[in-house]
């Protein structure tokens, strides 16, 4: 019996580990990978303490961090799959590689992920020409008519990312205004290659072995029409990674896990949950490490008392 | 020895984290930069179906993404975890 398991190998969930290690709680952490969202990141440039970093590098400085911790048992190359609520109050965790875990407290860092059209054709061209990560596959677009889909920070950088490479990007955006960053707005909308459609929402994507178009409908007309390209990049945000506790805690209309902002603790007594799988105003790498501290100092608290 | 083929571009965390585990588990391989060699970049596209890195041939089976437990086993490294006590 443990006597907490994180669940996320983001920066808050290595965060987490950290503190509980040093505190001495008979701690599991599970994770199928390192470093969060940002590890597909080319250059982070806000994690506090260092001028520049790719995701790849600050994916290995955290699992060293971790690994340099004394008594804390790494399950990483795994992923909770389910957490169920025993009568005694403790809490069982399945994961996918068959493991059963049992622990007398939750920290859910579980992140989020990709959110997807769900539109005929994006599975089943899904790497033929749709693609999910811009800084993995930009290049192989050199040359190309392209489409990304969004009009936040990622879908602006994924822009940003392509090009150096695409001849022809369009950016199909859903409403009139683009969000994201001042700097990276400008960045995009001054350069030739790129054309912004607005009001324009994907119906189809569409091809043979590989893409060769997408249907979209002007919301604004009502016009159903077409674009002849060669890939789709979806950039359009985030689902949290909730779907593991829906059962036992309350979540907000968005799937995020509402928590007591003092302590991180969730509705269900003994699990907490950070970062953007919980209802954080502000989806950041900082945010997510302090609240995840938050979360283990309140576990242990409650631990010490009994 | 079998013969292990990654298809990357400089910039793909996943294509990274593949060639660490082969230089880990002492597995040479011969790699081929599909964003500036447009020959290896077909011959990905004609072996794969795909046009997204990481793409893994080993010994003419198509392994698509860094898929840790089929290139284990396909390599015939270490054993499917087991399930904990």
């Amino acid at each position: 019996m443990y006597d907490l398991i994180i669940i996320g190998g983001g920066p808050g969930g290595v965060a987490a580990g950290v503190y509980a290690a040093r505190k001495k709680m008979k701690t599991a952490l599970v994770t199928d990978t390192f470093g969060g969202q940002s590890l597909v990141s080319n250059d982070i440039q806000n994690w506090i303490g260092t001028k520049s970093i790719s995701g790849f590098d600050l994916a290995k400085s955290l699992e060293e961090h971790l690994r340099a911790q004394a008594g804390i048992d790494i399950i990483d190359g795994d992923l909770a799959l389910a957490v169920a609520k025993r009568d005694d109050g403790t809490f069982g965790v399945t994961t996918k590689n068959g493991r059963t875990l049992e622990t007398k407290y939750i920290l859910l860092a579980s992140g989020s992920r990709r959110k997807r059209l769900g539109v005929p054709g994006e599975d089943q061209f899904d790497g033929k020409g749709v693609v999910f990560c811009t800084t993995c596959d930009a290049p192989l677009f050199g040359g190309k008519t392209v489409a990304v889909v969004g009009g936040g920070n990622s879908a602006l950088e994924g822009v940003e990312d392509l090009l150096m490479y695409a001849s022809k990007i369009y950016l199909l955006v859903r409403s009139e205004v683009l969000r994201g960053d001042p700097v990276t707005q400008e960045k995009v909308k001054g350069d030739p290659k790129v054309e912004i459609i607005w009001n324009a929402v994907v119906e189809e994507i569409k091809g043979g072995a590989f893409v060769n178009g997408i249907k979209y409908k002007d919301v604004k007309s009502g016009e159903s029409k077409d674009l002849a390209l060669d890939g789709v990049f979806v950039e359009i945000g985030l689902l949290p990674n909730s779907d593991l506790v829906k059962d036992l805690v309350a979540l907000d209309a968005f799937g995020k896990v509402v928590v007591d902002h003092k302590t991180q603790q969730t509705s269900c007594p003994g699990i907490w949950a950070a970062g953007d799988v919980s209802d954080v105003l502000y989806d950041q790498n900082n945010i997510s490490v302090g609240d995840s501290v938050k979360a283990v100092l309140n576990a242990y608290d409650k631990i010490k008392k009994g | 020895m079998a013969k292990v083929t990654i298809y990357s571009t400089p910039t793909c965390v996943y294509c990274k984290m593949a060639k660490e585990f082969f230089a880990k588990n002492n597995i040479a391989y011969e790699e081929h930069d599909v964003a500036s060699d447009m020959k290896a970049r077909e011959d990905m596209m004609a072996k794969s179906h795909q046009l997204g890195v990481p793409v893994i041939d080993i010994d003419n089976n198509i392994v698509i993404g860094f898929d840790q437990k089929t290139i284990e086993g396909l390599l015939g490294l270490g054993k499917a975890a087991a399930p904990a006590a």
